[in-house]
């Protein structure tokens, strides 16, 4: 069985310009994601199309983009359920990050705050990991780690889509703000941390007027993300924690 | 790398959107609706005071002006006055309390209390108004 749909898709110049809609009509398999149709659009309609994409199944956070108005990974999304809510289906570029073109967003200032927050990339436990090179299982060689990522440790579940980047309402209003990719980061490693310093560093660096401060509670971070992480309540137990800590020192 | 600041058009844009609640989570709503209720009760307090400035023309100056704000549609507006004082009273109490980072996974439940308390609240401040 086969569905025909059609797609509202946003175009764009380099960096932003020549901003508008394209419609696309295209016939796929009917229990085909919105990926599968965008990909039809560049394969059968125009192969110009720009949009970014890796494992189709959520765990690359690759995808990620605005789907009838709303972040989602298109690579899960429902394309039957997509034309209920609204035919055409609408897909656009997330928000508050840089456009780079078409349906793909500059992260290399969502990547520049993660790494500032010393984890990203692979998780401290991955380092070092053997490697089956024979087939049969024998460990040859330890994953080889670039220069200086071995400290980056990525924070449980989250798959750097950057979905609560374009949901946070805070992130239109202020560039410095650490986002709460990087908050929720932040905790995470700070959880995990076993050294008394490491922590305080950590939490120094969730502080401050551009950090947890900055939130406004609309709370759409944890309500968009596709891996439940839960960036919103990260955000609200540093708080408490930055609270307590400056209590501690008044009483002192 | 663009990391630097986003062009004044489209800051504009990017930062309009923080009214754009459809298809969006209770959270949002419920600081949107702060936000407008906010703006609105600041712009209240202006009104509010160019009205007590009449006191300075007199007692009947004041006292017209009471008469008028007597009539059904102005103790309306005094219900719609009410609400926003009360979504605002409320939900400014269960942001600050989750912002301190207390009862964090109960911030819907408080919205939700919050929300009915709102409405209870200004049925209420109706029936007395149009009661006397």
């Amino acid at each position: 069985m086969t569905i025909t749909a059609t797609l509202e898709v946003f175009r764009c110049g380099p960096g932003g310009t020549s901003r508008r809609f394209e419609h696309y009509e295209v016939t796929v398999h009917d229990d085909a994601t919105v990926l599968d149709a965008i990909e039809a659009v560049w394969a059968h309609h125009d192969r110009s199309l720009t949009f970014r994409h890796a494992c189709h199944h959520a765990s690359c956070g690759t995808c990620g983009m605005l789907v009838n108005g709303v972040e989602a990974l298109p690579c899960i999304a429902d394309l039957s359920a997509a034309l209920r809510q609204r035919n055409p289906v609408r897909v656009e570029p997330l928000r508050n990050l840089p456009l780079a073109g078409d349906l793909v967003v500059d992260v290399a200032g969502f990547f520049d705050r993660m790494r500032a927050s010393t984890m990203t990339i692979t998780r401290t436990a991955e380092d070092g990991l053997p490697i089956a090179t024979d087939g049969g299982g024998t460990p040859a060689q330890p994953v080889e780690v670039a220069e200086g990522l071995a400290r980056f440790n990525r924070f449980e579940n989250c798959v750097e889509c950057g979905i609560c980047i374009s949901a946070c309402p805070t992130m239109a209003t202020d560039d410095r703000f650490r986002g709460p990719a990087m908050l929720a980061a932040l905790g995470r490693a700070r959880a995990e941390s076993d050294d008394p310093q490491e922590r305080e560093r950590l939490l120094d660096l969730a502080d401050g007027e551009h950090g947890v401060w900055r939130c406004h509670g609309a709370w759409e971070c944890t309500t968009r993300c596709p891996q439940q992480v839960d960036p919103a309540e990260s955000i609200m137990q540093q708080r408490r924690d930055l609270l307590r800590r400056r209590l501690r020192g008044r009483v002192r | 790398m663009s990391t630097g600041a986003p062009p004044r058009s489209s800051r504009l844009r990017a930062t309009s959107r923080w009214v754009a609640v459809r298809h969006r989570g209770s959270g949002t709503w419920a600081y949107v609706a702060n936000r407008i209720t906010g703006l609105a009760l600041v712009g209240y307090l202006y009104i509010h005071l160019a009205v007590l400035s009449l006191l300075a023309r007199g007692p009947g100056s004041y006292d017209r002006f009471v008469d008028v704000m007597r009539s059904p549609v102005f103790l309306a507006l005094d219900v719609v006055l009410v609400a926003g004082w009360v979504i605002h009273a409320l939900n400014g109490l269960r942001l600050t309390v989750v912002g301190l980072g207390f009862g964090v996974r109960a911030q819907r439940t408080m919205l939700i209390v919050a929300a009915v308390a709102g409405v209870v609240a200004t049925v209420t401040a109706a029936v007395l108004l149009f009661g006397d």
